[in-house]
C-alpha cells in the first residue's frame, strides 16, 4: 500500500514516455542528522543533491531544444518515512526547488511493489544491499555513488557509468562461473541484472543522441572491473547494440577501481553482479 | 574451490580479491580468447606502470589530421568506419614491445612476483575510438590490459590514481601538468623517417643528465656564464651532489628490475640496459653526474661524456629504445640520426615565458654548443 503525492510545483511528465527514476528520500535528504519532530526547517541536504541538480540542467536543456519533449527525467521520491515527516519532505523539496514529480510514501516491505507498480526505469539509493534487493526482484536499480568530494561535486553534467564485466562476457564465460563458487541464484541474478540495465541502457542511448559529442549535459562511461580488455570491448559492443555509445571507457583489471571513481564521480553507477561481489559496501 | 560469498569477502575498497578467485576467473576468459596469452596484471602499487597516451602508441596522423581539419564529429565517424583497420605502431611502440620482452624473463626466473612492468593506455580519446584502439592492441599482440579513456577531459589525474611511473604523451601541454604533479613524464614524436634498429630482446633506455636526471641547477649556470663557466663550476662543487631531477624515479625502477636479473646469475644477460649520455665533460664536469648518481645508489651501466659534441652519432651507436633529454635541439638531433627521443620539458632550457625574456632569446645559439 502506499500514497502517491503529486508536486504541485512541479509539471507533472507523462509517466509513460518519461525515464522514471525513484530516488530514496534518504539519499535526498540527510537521514542522520538529527530531525526534531515537526520542526518545520527544510531537511538537510544528501548525498543525492547534486545528482538532483544534474538532473534538472538535462531535463532544461532538453526542453529548450524542443518544447514538447517527453523522453525526460521524471523523479519520484520513495520515502518509507513515519507519516509525522511527510509534510516536511514535500516542504523541504519545494525549499530547494527539486525537481520531484511525486512523493511516494510506503512501508519499507512494500517499496519493491511500489517501484514495480509505478514501473519505475530506474531505483536509485545509497545503500547497495536495497539496490541488490531490487536487481533481484527484478527491478532496475542503480548506485547513487556518494560523491566524496563534497566541493567538486559535478551538477552541471549528468554522469551515469555502467560497470561492464556482466555485460561483456559472453554464456559461456557466465557459466563457467559456477566452478568459482557462484550459485544458481546468483547467476540467474546476472542474467535478471542485465537485462534491467539494457533497459536502462537503451534509454540513456536515446537521451544522450538528442546532444552534440562535446557540451553534453549527459555524459555516459563504462567500467569493467575484473576482465580483460576483451570484454570490455565487448561490453562496449554490446552498449552499441543497445543504441548507446559511451563517452568514456576504463578497463581496470583487477586494478583498484576506488581511485579511478572518485576522479570520474559519477552519480549513477549500474551494477552488475560481480561488482556487488566484492564487497561494494565500501564504497561509501 | 573458491567459494564466494555476498558480503564479507573485502575489507577495503583497495584491496583487489583474493589471488586466486581472479586468476580462475581470468583462466575461464582465456578460454572464450584462446589468440591472447592471458596473464594476470599485476597491482599498481607493486609494478612499474608506464602510461601511454594512444598517439605515441599508434601512428594516428591520419585521423590526427581528420580531427584537426574537421572537427571531433568527422573524427569519431571515421574511427568507427575503419574499426577493424589496426593502427601502424608509434614512436612509443617499440619502448612498449621491449617491456614486455623484459616482463616475459622477469616472469621466467620470478613467476609469482608482481614486480613488472605494467603499461597502460591512457588517453582523452573518446570511447568511441575504444573498439579500434583494443582491436589494434589485439592485433600487434600487445599486454596491455589497463586502459582509461576519458572523453576529452585530461587525463592526468588519472595518471596519479595508477601510481604511474613514467608517462608518454604526444601532448607537451599534458606532459608538463604530469611534470608539475611529480610525475616523470616526457613528449614524444613522430619517430624518425630512418628509423634505427632496435633490439628486440633487451631494452635499452638512454638518459641526458641535466634537467632529466638531475636537477637543472647546473643548466642554469651555463646559462648565465657560458660552457667555460660551467665546466668550472661544476669542478669547484665536484664533491656537491646535485638535486633530482624529474626521470631519477625511473631510474632507479629500472635499477631495481636490473639487480632482480642480477641475483639470478644474469648479469651479462641482462635484458635492461641504461645509458647516461651527457654533454658534460670526462674530464671537468662529469665527475660530479657520477658521484650524485653512486650517492643515490644509482648506476647507469654506460656513461658518455660527449663535452658538448652532439649526440646524435653516439645515440646511433647505442640504439635506445628511447632516449630522454630536456632540449629539443638534441631531441631533434637524435631524431635525425634514427633514435626515437622524448622530450622532457623540464627547467630553465624550456621555451615557456619565463621572468627574464631577455636571457631566453640569448639561448638558443649557446644551446646549440652544449
Amino acid at each position: 500500500m502506499d500514497s502517491m503525492v503529486r508536486n504541485p510545483d512541479v509539471k507533472q511528465r507523462d509517466a509513460a514516455q518519461a525515464v522514471v527514476v525513484a530516488v530514496s528520500s534518504d539519499a535526498i535528504f540527510d537521514p542522520e542528522v538529527e530531525q526534531v519532530h515537526g520542526a518545520t526547517e527544510p531537511l538537510r541536504k544528501g548525498d543525492a543533491f547534486s545528482f538532483m541538480k544534474a538532473i534538472q540542467v538535462v531535463n532544461e536543456r532538453l526542453l529548450t531544444m524542443n518544447s514538447d519533449e517527453t523522453l525526460l527525467f521524471d523523479v519520484i521520491l520513495l520515502s518509507n518515512d513515519s507519516e509525522e515527516k511527510h509534510s516536511r519532505i514535500i516542504a523541504s523539496a519545494k525549499h530547494y526547488g527539486l525537481d520531484i514529480g511525486r512523493f511516494c510514501f510506503c512501508n519499507k516491505e512494500d517499496s519493491i511493489e511500489s517501484l514495480q507498480s509505478n514501473k519505475v526505469k530506474l531505483f536509485l539509493s545509497t545503500d547497495t544491499k536495497d539496490v541488490c534487493k531490487a536487481l533481484q526482484k527484478g527491478v532496475p536499480a542503480a548506485l547513487l555513488f556518494r560523491q566524496t568530494d563534497p566541493h567538486h561535486q559535478t551538477e552541471d553534467q549528468l554522469k551515469v557509468v555502467f560497470s561492464g564485466d556482466v555485460i561483456g562476457s559472453s554464456e559461456e564465460m557466465l557459466h563457467g562461473l559456477r566452478e568459482q563458487g557462484f550459485t544458481e541464484t546468483q547467476l540467474q541474478g546476472f542474467k535478471t541484472a542485465k537485462g534491467s540495465v539494457k533497459e536502462f541502457a537503451v534509454l540513456m542511448g536515446e537521451m544522450r543522441r538528442r546532444f552534440g559529442l562535446e557540451g553534453s549535459p549527459l555524459c555516459t562511461g563504462l567500467m569493467t572491473v575484473w576482465s580483460s580488455r576483451d570484454v570490455c570491448a565487448s561490453a562496449l559492443k554490446t552498449l552499441r547494440g543497445w543504441g548507446l555509445l559511451v563517452d568514456e571507457a576504463f578497463c581496470m583489471a583487477g586494478a583498484p577501481r576506488s581511485p579511478i571513481l572518485n576522479l570520474v564521480q559519477p552519480h549513477i553507477l549500474c551494477l552488475d553482479g560481480l561488482y556487488h561481489m566484492e564487497g561494494f559496501t565500501a564504497m561509501s | 574451490m573458491m567459494s564466494v560469498n555476498n558480503g564479507g569477502m573485502q575489507t577495503g575498497q583497495d584491496t583487489a580479491p583474493n589471488g586466486t578467485a581472479r586468476a580462475s576467473w581470468e583462466r575461464t576468459n582465456t578460454l572464450s580468447n584462446p589468440p591472447t596469452k592471458h596473464l594476470k596484471s599485476p597491482k599498481p602499487q607493486n609494478a612499474i606502470t608506464i602510461a601511454v597516451s594512444s598517439r605515441v602508441l599508434f601512428n594516428m596522423d591520419k585521423e590526427q589530421q581528420i580531427y584537426e581539419q574537421k572537427g571531433v564529429e568527422d573524427y569519431l565517424k571515421y574511427q568507427i568506419e575503419h574499426e577493424t583497420e589496426p593502427f601502424g605502431p608509434g614512436p612509443a611502440f617499440p619502448f612498449v614491445k621491449a617491456l614486455e620482452a623484459v616482463n616475459t624473463r622477469l616472469r621466467e626466473l620470478y613467476p609469482e612476483s608482481e614486480e613488472l612492468f605494467d603499461v597502460v593506455l591512457m588517453t582523452n580519446n573518446h570511447a568511441h575510438v575504444g573498439l579500434r584502439l583494443i582491436n589494434t592492441i589485439n592485433h600487434h599482440r600487445l599486454f596491455i590490459e589497463r586502459f582509461c579513456m576519458t572523453g576529452g577531459n585530461s587525463p592526468i589525474g588519472y595518471l596519479k590514481a595508477y601510481h604511474t611511473n613514467l608517462y608518454l604523451s604526444a601532448d607537451p601541454m599534458k606532459v608538463r601538468e604530469a611534470l608539475e604533479e611529480g610525475i616523470a613524464a616526457a613528449t614524444m614524436f613522430n619517430p624518425p623517417e630512418k628509423r634505427t634498429e632496435v633490439s628486440e630482446t633487451q631494452l635499452r633506455v638512454a638518459f641526458d643528465g641535466d634537467a632529466v636526471l638531475f636537477s637543472d641547477e647546473s643548466e642554469r649556470i651555463f646559462k648565465a656564464h657560458g660552457l667555460d663557466k660551467f665546466f668550472e663550476h661544476e669542478k669547484a662543487h665536484e664533491n656537491t651532489l646535485l638535486d633530482h631531477g624529474p626521470l631519477k624515479g625511473f631510474l632507479e625502477s629500472l635499477g631495481k628490475l636490473q639487480k632482480r636479473f642480477y641475483a639470478k646469475g644474469q648479469r651479462m644477460d641482462c635484458p635492461i640496459r641504461t645509458y647516461l649520455v651527457t654533454a658534460r665533460s670526462a674530464a671537468s664536469s662529469g665527475t660530479r653526474a657520477l658521484k650524485t648518481l653512486r650517492s643515490w645508489g644509482l648506476d647507469t651501466d654506460e656513461a658518455l661524456f660527449l663535452a658538448g659534441a652532439p649526440k646524435g652519432p653516439m645515440l646511433e651507436k647505442i640504439r635506445p629504445h628511447i632516449f630522454f633529454d630536456d632540449q629539443m635541439f638534441h631531441v631533434e638531433g637524435a631524431a635525425e640520426l634514427g633514435t626515437v627521443a622524448a622530450h622532457v620539458p623540464y627547467g630553465v632550457a624550456q621555451k615557456r615565458p619565463q621572468k627574464k625574456p631577455a636571457e631566453e632569446n640569448a639561448k638558443d645559439s649557446s644551446a646549440a654548443a652544449k
